[in-house]
C-alpha cells in the first residue's frame, strides 16, 4: 500500500527545469534505490521530499491525508527524515546530536535519555561519547547521523549518498547499520550510484532521467 | 612632571583606592554594562532576522548597518543631544546629561557591530546546520537558537567587538553624558579633561584601567574559544 504519494512535483532552478515528476509512489516497508547520472536531481529529489527545499508545485499524499506540497506541511517533518551526504554534527556532544530530534518533539527527560541510550548501543557509539563531534571521522560521523535518524523511527527515510566518501570498513559498517534500519519496516530512499548499489531487502528502483522519474516495480538487480 | 613619575603617581592613585578614580571606573562600567545588555538581544536578533528573512530594501539595510560600523561616535552624539536637548522631540523626557543618556548613545553605537557581525557570521555558518535542525523536525524557534548556538563563537567576537568599541568612545558620551564629576564621568572623558588640566597621573591611572579591562574581556574570549578547542 501506498505510503507516501506525491504528484505534478516540480522545480526549476533559474530558467532550468530540473525536476517535473508526475507521479511517485512510496510503499510502506518498501525500499527504493535512487539513481540518476551526476546532476540529474537525485539531491534535489530527496530534499524536496524531506521539505528542505522549496518545491514550485505539487500535491502529496500521506497514508489517507491529502495536503498541497508548497508549503511543506510541518507535521510531514515528523514522519520523514533526510541524512545528508556528508551529516552535519551540532556543536555539542554525540549524545546531543542524537537527542535533538527528541528534544524537537518534546519527548520527556527521562524517556529521552532512555531512547538516547538505545540509539547509542544500537549505533555502537559508546567509546565516541566524550569526542568532539567535529573530531569523529566520516564513517562515524555518517553513524552518528543514522542514530540520530533512527531514535525518531521515521516512516520515511531518505538518505543522499551514504556510503560515498568512505573508506571499505566504514562502507561496510553504514550498510549494516540500514539493514537493520531499513528492516524495522520503514520506506526509505536511497540515493546512490550503480557502483555504489546496497542490497536490502525488497529493493526497487527509482531511475531518474531529464527530471523524470522511471519506477520499476520489480526489485533491483 | 616626567612619564615616569606620572606613572608611579597613577599606580598609587590606583591602590590608595582613591574614590573619585574608583567612581569614575564605576560609571564606565555601569553604563557600558547595561548599554551591551539592551544592544545584544537585539542587535543579535536583527543580525538573524537579516540573515534569515528575504525582503525588499534587505540589501540597502545592511549596506547601510555595514556603513554605520564607521560612524563617529560623536556624530552619534550630535543627533541625540539634538533629539534629548529641550527643543527636541524628546525634550520632555529631560535625559540630557544623564547616565541614561549615555546608555542610549552607547546602545546606538554598539547595535551596528552587532548586527553586522552577527549578520556575517551566521551566514558563514554551514547551510546544513539549517537543513538538519529543520529536517529533525525542529520549530522555527528552536532552528533559530540552534544557529545562534553553532555560532557562538562568531556572536562572542561580536560581543567583544561591540564592548571594546563602547567602553572606550568618548564622544557620545561627552556630548549627551556632559561629564558631570560622580555621575557622568566616565573613564574617555575623565581621561581626556585631566591630561587637559595637566593631571597626567590620572589620566595615566585610569587609561591602565580602561586597557585591564579590555584585555580582561578579550581574554576571557580567548580562554572560553581555546577551552572549546582543546
Amino acid at each position: 500500500m501506498s505510503l507516501l504519494a506525491v504528484a505534478a512535483l516540480a522545480k526549476s532552478f533559474g530558467e532550468r527545469r530540473l525536476l517535473s515528476i508526475d507521479a511517485l509512489s512510496l510503499s510502506a516497508g518498501e525500499h527504493y534505490v535512487l539513481t540518476g547520472e551526476n546532476g540529474s536531481g537525485k539531491s534535489t529529489l530527496l530534499r524536496l521530499l524531506a521539505g528542505i527545499e522549496a518545491a514550485d508545485s505539487g500535491v502529496g499524499r500521506f497514508g489517507k491525508r491529502r495536503f498541497d506540497w508548497c508549503p511543506y506541511p510541518d507535521w510531514l517533518r515528523r514522519e520523514v527524515i533526510y541524512v545528508h551526504q556528508q551529516p552535519y554534527l551540532f556543536h555539542t556532544s554525540v549524545a546531543e546530536n542524537i537527542a535533538y530530534g527528541l528534544r524537537a518533539r518534546g519527548v520527556e527527560a527521562s524517556q529521552r535519555e532512555r531512547l538516547v541510550a538505545a540509539a547509542i548501543a544500537w549505533a555502537r557509539l559508546d567509546h565516541l561519547l566524550r569526542t568532539p563531534p567535529q573530531k569523529l571521522s566520516g564513517g562515524e560521523r555518517q553513524r552518528v547521523a543514522l542514530a540520530r535518524a533512527w531514535v525518531l523511527a521515521p516512516k520515511v527515510l531518505l538518505l543522499d549518498e551514504p556510503t560515498a566518501n568512505l573508506d571499505a570498513e566504514s562502507r561496510q559498517q553504514t550498510i549494516d547499520l540500514l539493514r537493520a534500519f531499513c528492516g524495522q519496516a520503514s520506506t526509505a530512499v536511497i540515493a546512490c550510484h550503480d557502483r555504489d548499489m546496497i542490497a536490502l531487502a525488497n529493493m526497487r528502483r527509482l531511475h531518474l532521467v531529464d527530471g523524470q522519474i522511471h519506477q520499476n516495480s520489480g526489485a533491483a538487480p | 612632571m616626567g612619564l615616569l613619575d606620572a606613572t608611579h603617581a597613577a599606580l598609587r592613585l590606583l591602590l590608595s583606592g582613591d574614590a573619585q578614580l574608583w567612581t569614575i571606573v564605576g560609571v564606565s562600567l555601569s553604563v557600558t554594562l547595561r548599554a551591551m545588555l539592551i544592544a545584544m538581544p537585539v542587535g543579535i536578533g536583527c543580525g538573524y532576522l537579516l540573515a534569515t528573512l528575504r525582503f525588499p530594501g534587505r540589501r540597502a539595510l545592511i549596506v547601510l548597518i555595514q556603513g554605520l560600523l564607521a560612524s563617529p561616535t560623536v556624530v552619534v552624539g550630535l543627533l541625540l543631544y539634538l533629539l534629548l536637548s529641550r527643543q527636541g522631540i524628546f525634550g520632555q523626557l529631560h535625559l540630557l546629561f544623564t547616565q541614561t543618556a549615555m546608555v542610549i548613545g552607547q546602545v546606538l553605537i554598539a547595535l551596528p557591530v552587532l548586527i553586522a557581525f552577527s549578520l556575517a557570521a551566521l551566514q558563514g555558518a554551514d547551510p546544513r546546520a539549517r537543513e538538519t535542525a529543520v529536517a529533525l523536525g525542529a520549530s522555527a524557534s528552536r532552528v533559530g537558537w540552534t544557529m545562534l548556538v553553532e555560532v557562538r563563537f562568531a556572536l562572542m567576537a561580536a560581543v567583544c567587538n561591540a564592548f571594546g568599541r563602547v567602553v572606550s568612545e568618548i564622544g557620545c558620551s561627552l556630548m549627551v553624558g556632559g561629564n558631570i564629576a560622580g555621575v557622568t564621568r566616565n573613564i574617555p572623558t575623565a581621561i581626556a579633561l585631566e591630561t587637559s588640566k595637566g593631571d597626567f597621573a590620572q589620566g595615566i591611572a585610569l587609561g591602565i584601567v580602561l586597557l585591564v579591562v579590555a584585555l580582561g574581556v578579550n581574554s576571557a574570549f580567548a580562554f572560553f574559544q581555546g577551552e572549546s578547542r582543546r
